[in-house]
């Protein structure tokens, strides 16, 4: 069934074997010659499961990967709310905020961390979506992850949130998050 | 309310005359561009020596005289120095001696308008591809913004800059576009970070692959890969912003293919695609012009004293009504 679709995937809610799962499909772009199309699918299919494979090796709460194929990653079904929908209290954006210092810990960048990235189901919260997401160390794109995070709450709660990502480990990422603030043009993307 | 537009950010003068936002005249010279890139100073000598021709030629199509005009408007940026300066003064000179108002225009606003006039639309995403520039772009009330843009390069030089390494004449990324249809495709390094892209890991590339593989599976492959990631970031931008319209404008929006791909995209996600006709995406007076009558109306103006030009205009800093 399908239960939802994004600019690059569908996403795709089946039972197998008694359990439910999501199926996450890179469409074929009409737009995109063959081989480039094949290439760009297999290979962001290929990474997010890395990713995927990763943060579920470090205890980080987010679906379980079960299986990938070329274009498929077959991963956990969440039974939750989106944390976009429901009224985020301080306890549940200190979660998201350490959970993103245990992201950027073992260098990986999720590239659209927001609320609407989260789930909060039966108790606890899960990061999900990382389809945007990076193996990296670059300072600028982790720095990018708390930018968009903070275009998406209050003041309040991003201060809160910062306390659990926490500020002295991370100084240096915080400040070049002010930084490209700084740089004017970001001023506009808070679009989501 | 008849208005003259005046065009010389880079390499074409040109001259509009619009009236009641219909189009009168659309007339232009283009410094010639051979296998070298542009040298400012020779482009703004070349529109010292065409301007009052130019002029002349729109007045005698919109079937007009000089003292018949209403308003003046010229682009005040973004562009080169020396030639925008050109413009600038022949505008303020028209503006004092006929006595009528004057109001500078954003170039990349220009080429938005003129495309959502052509293409009927209300409110779209504009993809804004030419030279220097490479932007999508939404109006949020009386602001243009830049919703994702290039890193580095705009796509018209990735493919400009490519053809003068290649050898190619003209040198210019037409040519590029002419070789391409008989190409194979190449992989090569694809950059797209969420709405934003960058063309510099592109062109290095396709330089480095000069004389070792056919030219013309560099060509293909080359604009297949920009082309793409503009079309992807493009479409991002058409979801996450929930745009029902789309329209591609400046000098790169000349390309068939670019229009197919993105017409591809506007099919597959029921919106509606609109576009200028050529002639109005490449640099043109006329879209100076028609976005001038638009101001003039709302009321705004400037002395002659006040205009100015500016080389780094962003289209976030002009006021629209």
């Amino acid at each position: 069934m399908l239960i939802g679709k994004g600019a690059e995937a569908y996403i795709y809610l089946e039972e197998m074997f008694g359990r439910k799962l999501i199926i996450k499909e890179r469409k074929k772009k009409e737009y995109r010659v063959e081989p480039l199309d094949s290439i760009l699918r297999a290979q962001r299919t290929k990474r997010e499961a890395k990713v995927l494979y990763l943060i579920n090796k470090n205890n980080i709460p987010a679906p379980r990967l079960i299986a990938v194929s070329r274009f498929s990653i077959y991963m956990e079904y969440i039974d939750g709310n989106i944390l976009r929908d429901i009224e985020i209290t301080n306890e549940l954006i200190g979660y998201a905020g350490s959970y993103l210092d245990k992201l950027h810990e073992i260098n990986i960048a999720h590239g659209d961390y927001t609320p609407a990235n989260l789930i909060y189901s039966k108790g606890k919260l899960f990061i999900i979506d990382f389809g945007l997401s990076q193996i990296t160390n670059n300072i600028e794109e982790k720095a990018y992850d708390l930018l968009l995070m903070k275009r998406s709450i209050s003041k309040e709660l991003f201060s809160i949130f910062l306390e659990y990502y926490d500020k002295n480990k991370n100084r240096d990422i915080i400040e070049r998050m002010q930084e490209i603030e700084k740089r004017g043009r970001y001023m506009i993307r808070t679009l989501a | 309310m008849l208005v003259i537009g005046i065009e010389s950010s880079a390499h074409t003068f040109g001259v509009g005359i619009v009236s009641d936002s219909k189009i009168l005249a659309n007339e232009k010279e283009m410094y010639p561009i051979k296998d070298k890139g542009m040298i400012p100073s020779k482009v703004a000598m070349f529109h010292i020596k065409n301007f009052s021709k130019v002029i002349k030629r729109a007045l005698e199509k919109a079937n007009i005289k000089i003292r018949d005009i209403d308003g003046i408007s010229y682009t005040m940026g973004p562009g080169m120095g020396p030639s925008l300066q050109v413009g600038e003064l022949v505008a303020k000179t028209l503006a004092k001696e006929l006595k009528v108002p004057i109001v500078p225009v954003n170039h990349a606003m220009g080429h938005i308008e003129i495309a959502k006039h052509f293409g009927n639309l209300n409110d779209p995403i504009a993809l804004y591809v030419s030279g220097g520039n490479s932007q999508i772009i939404k109006k949020f009330e009386n602001r243009y913004r830049v919703i994702g843009e290039t890193l580095d390069i705009g796509i018209g030089n990735l493919f400009d800059n490519f053809a003068r390494e290649a050898k190619l004449v003209p040198a210019w990324g037409s040519t590029v576009a002419k070789l391409a249809e008989k190409g194979k495709f190449i992989e090569m390094p694809y950059t797209v970070k969420g709405m934003d892209f960058a063309f510099t890991g592109l062109l290095t590339y396709s330089k480095k692959l000069i004389g070792k593989v056919p030219l013309e599976d560099i060509c293909f492959s080359l604009q297949e890969t920009a082309f793409s990631m503009v079309c992807e970031a493009t479409e991002r931008a058409l979801l996450l912003t929930n745009t029902k319209e789309l329209c591609v404008c400046g000098g790169v929006a000349q390309s068939k293919r670019l229009k197919e791909m993105l017409s591809k995209i506007a099919k597959e996600n029921n919106i509606k695609f609109g576009y200028a006709p050529d002639e109005y995406n490449a640099d043109n007076g006329a879209m100076i012009a028609y976005v001038g009558e638009k101001l003039l109306k709302c009321g705004i103006s400037k002395n002659v004293e006040e205009c100015s030009i500016k080389q780094r205009y962003r289209i976030e800093d002009a006021i629209i009504c």
